[in-house]
């Protein structure tokens, strides 16, 4: 008997505004060093002495700002910092991992600092861990990353691909805010991705030169591309951890609908974190990229909200395996 | 490895980490550097600075600059000045950017400077000092953003500075003698508990 196939549905788009949100995230944080170093141009008042390429970061900048404000000194202030900590149209805004760090390190609780993370910790709550496929400008460069690693693979380069323990990180997450608070200097901030790419865009556009989490950063992408596809977030992050942890009873789920999914599998082949919704294996680390809703062919994979996860359904039901079992149970 | 081998290594580990702040302490590099106006003291400040950058992306004037390994490990991607290259206007938005109040936030009046920014002190080096040496120059006097208060001016413009100086480093980074004849002896050092 053929069942019916469902048609395509809209979440599979999903997964492109997906890749629109990080590009737009990545080229803001590449555009705020430049806005800075436009900002002091306009404050110095000496537009006839500036450099010939000064003169094209003030004219572009100028261009592109002008139309939304009238004293760029003052008026550009409202967007500044990264995604570890920035101010986004006067609203201030943290990564959690920031806050629990500075806590862990200061050893006090500073109120007006901690309240900047509320919008993101009560996001992941509900949402899970959506920062790592969202916005994170790291997974930005690391996807890229992974792509070019199929590539490679493609045209014959072995690569790595080991698997390691997933709770690896949680043990950095927590190593890293015992060292902190050890050290007295927060140390998780130069272990992760995304605090490393906001600061290393701004030195290196503004300053001139990239600080030593250029070189981190470099090793992870190698990490990435020669030994463990993803590694970094699946295996060492220690944000990534955090957003889990908080994520662990989030209400918005990707879930498997076990009568359209035919067991091709291509969802476990696209899943950045290494995870398995073909067997309806989601769990904590599920950051609901919507990877897996754009590949299924038979759109078995659906959003659900629950605070916990389906257990494994069976072999799908337009797939072979089902289908065996069933003729083998009316026999 | 056996527990008990592993267990002892890990607490030699740890034994070793709780004295390294001290150790780096001690082995810190003579580099001169100031932290941003109203920064807490060298300890506190590192306990709660989490390496944003959001000071030296609002700073007008370019100031600030961030280390990387050069001052120890646990200063990497902190907020400095060097005052001969760069010196800070007290414009004090470093301190309304801050989201954990590393650098305090202190309005941009006067008597608020005074009271709470205390980068360092400038010293006149008389025996370069161009005015101290019979040549009438008077730069330092002229670029103090706190004229009168922090510094004054006697006979050939001899400049004297003053206790209420908050260390800005204008007066060194305009002085017209090489060497800098006068200079910012940094605080930090100063209230360094460790």
């Amino acid at each position: 008997m053929q069942k019916t196939i469902a048609k395509p549905s809209s979440l599979r788009h999903l997964n492109k505004l997906r890749w629109l949100i990080l590009t737009l995230v990545f080229s803001i944080l590449v555009l705020l060093p430049f806005i800075h170093l436009y900002q002091t141009y306009v404050a110095a008042h000496a537009y006839d002495l500036l450099l010939p390429n000064e003169k094209i970061i003030y004219d572009a900048m100028e261009w592109l700002t002008e139309p939304f404000v009238s004293n760029p000194e003052r008026d550009l202030d409202l967007v500044k910092g990264t995604t570890w900590s920035g101010t986004l149209f006067g609203l201030r805004l943290s990564d959690p991992l920031a806050v629990l760090s500075q806590i862990a390190t200061s050893l006090s609780l500073y109120w007006p600092f901690i309240l900047t993370a509320l919008i993101p910790v009560v996001a992941t709550i509900i949402l899970g861990r959506f920062f790592c496929g969202w916005i994170c400008p790291a997974t930005f460069i690391y996807e890229l990353n992974d792509t070019l690693a199929a590539w490679m693979r493609r045209a014959g380069v072995p690569l790595g691909d080991k698997v390691y323990d997933k709770r690896i990180k949680y043990i950095i997450l927590a190593g890293g805010l015992v060292l902190s608070m050890l050290l007295g200097s927060i140390m998780t901030a130069a272990i992760y991705p995304p605090a490393i790419i906001g600061r290393e865009l701004y030195y290196v556009i503004a300053q001139g030169a990239f600080g030593s989490g250029a070189v981190f950063f470099i090793l992870t992408i190698l990490f990435d591309l020669l030994v463990a596809r993803r590694g970094f977030c699946r295996y060492l992050c220690p944000g990534g951890a955090l957003y889990s942890l908080l994520g662990r009873y989030r209400l918005l789920r990707i879930q498997r609908v076990v009568e359209q999914c035919n067991d091709c599998k291509k969802c476990n082949v696209v899943c950045e974190f290494g995870l398995d919704p073909l067997e309806d294996g989601f769990g904590q680390e599920c950051n609901n990229c919507t990877a897996c809703i754009a590949v299924c062919p038979t759109d078995a994979l659906k959003f659900k909200i629950q605070t916990y996860d389906q257990t494994f359904q069976g072999p799908g039901h337009l797939g072979h395996a089902y289908r065996n079992q069933q003729s083998g149970t009316s026999k | 490895m056996k527990r008990r081998e592993f267990l002892q290594s890990l607490t030699a580990a740890a034994a070793l980490l709780a004295v390294s702040p001290h150790l780096v302490a001690k082995n810190q590099s003579s580099f001169r550097f100031l932290r941003p106006p109203g920064a807490l003291d060298e300890d506190e400040f590192l306990r709660n600075c989490i390496r944003c950058g959001k000071c030296g992306e609002i700073c007008p004037n370019r100031t600030i600059k961030f280390f990387s390994t050069e001052n120890g490990t646990d200063s990497v991607d902190t907020p400095y000045i060097v005052p001969r290259e760069q010196a800070c206007i007290l414009c004090m938005k470093c301190g309304d950017v801050c989201p954990t109040g590393a650098i305090k936030s202190i309005p941009r009046e006067m008597n608020a400077i005074l009271e709470n920014v205390e980068m360092g002190t400038a010293r006149v080096d008389r025996s370069l000092c161009l005015s101290w040496q019979g040549k009438t120059c008077g730069v330092c006097y002229r670029a103090c953003p706190l004229q009168d208060v922090a510094i004054r001016i006697g006979r050939l413009e001899q400049p004297h500075v003053l206790k209420d100086c908050v260390g800005c480093g204008l007066c060194e980074r305009s002085c017209i003698q090489i060497p800098q004849a006068i200079r910012i002896i940094p605080n930090r050092s100063l209230s360094k508990s460790a």
